[in-house]
């Protein structure tokens, strides 16, 4: 009883294949490529004002060198929404909850603007593990700490994706099933569950979305940092 | 917790980096901008004047 709750972050399998395979494509076709006039179709059209609205919030803190990752760090925010927002569906899994997911995106990026940082201003980047004006005392021990808090950030960035979407799922599956459970025994709580459960699913929508903002903005953070 | 379960992780490493570099990033470069994601450059000054009655 206790377990089944976690049954539906299971990956789950049909005659063999792995459905993490087209949780994962289908996003993908709800961005149609426009065709090559400069006007297109409204779901067109409104998909160009919102990724440069992205682009223009992500770009806007970050020096010249730093726009070069305008398209990964604006295809990354269209991909994770879209995977939160899908997962949202009723008998859908969600590979965001995949922990292995999170890190194989964490991972490979937070790595990616270190190394920029380390490749081509290593003295800058290294001058980050010392805030400046530390008391003399206080250097050594505060090199470790902001090396600690260096290397923890994709395992952060990575569980912060995992935590926030698990707890929405399961938030959501415990209250539904209070739903059901209280409908034959106290219908007018009954109702109050479900009011709280379709507010519980405004507030979902809205962790999909600010999770999704939220990893990439704290991956241009390490960039502003590293470029 | 099935979810912290990193079983088949490379498989799923290559299908998420496969998803994000073949397909999402190729149709986000189809899309073409009618402006710079740039804000506005305002250079307008105000032109004061004197009003005759002051």
């Amino acid at each position: 009883m206790n377990l089944s709750f976690f049954d539906q972050f299971s990956s789950p399998c049909l005659l063999g294949i792995p459905l993490i395979l087209p949780s994962l494509l289908l996003p993908a076709l709800l961005l149609p490529s426009p065709g090559n006039r400069w006007i297109n179709n409204r779901l067109s059209t409104i998909q160009l004002w919102f990724t440069h609205l992205i682009t223009k919030q992500l770009m806007t803190p970050l020096n010249k060198a730093g726009h070069k990752w305008a398209l990964l760090l604006t295809s990354l925010i269209l991909m994770l929404l879209s995977i939160n927002l899908l997962g949202l569906l009723p008998y859908t899994f969600t590979p965001t909850t995949q922990l292995s997911m999170n890190m194989a995106l964490a991972l490979p990026l937070w790595l990616a603007t270190l190394l920029t940082g380390l490749r081509n201003q290593p003295s800058a980047s290294l001058g980050h593990l010392l805030p400046e004006g530390t008391p003399t005392p206080l250097i050594p021990a505060l090199i470790m700490i902001e090396t600690t808090s260096l290397l923890i950030r994709p395992l952060a960035l990575g569980v912060r994706l995992t935590a926030n979407l698990t707890a929405g799922h399961l938030l959501i599956q415990l209250i539904s099933t209070a739903t059901i459970a209280l409908l034959p025994m106290m219908p007018s709580i009954s109702a109050l569950t479900a009011l709280i459960l379709f507010l519980l699913t405004i507030l979902e929508v809205a962790v999909a979305m600010i999770q999704a903002y939220v990893f990439v903005l704290l991956l241009s953070l390490y960039l502003q940092e590293n470029i | 917790m099935p979810q912290l379960n990193p079983n088949p992780w490379f498989s799923i490493m290559l299908l998420t980096w496969f998803t994000f570099s073949l397909l999402i990033q190729p149709k986000l470069l189809s899309f073409t901008l009618t402006n710079n994601p740039a804000n506005k450059i305002t250079t307008t000054k105000p032109t004061p004047w004197t009003w005759p009655w002051t």
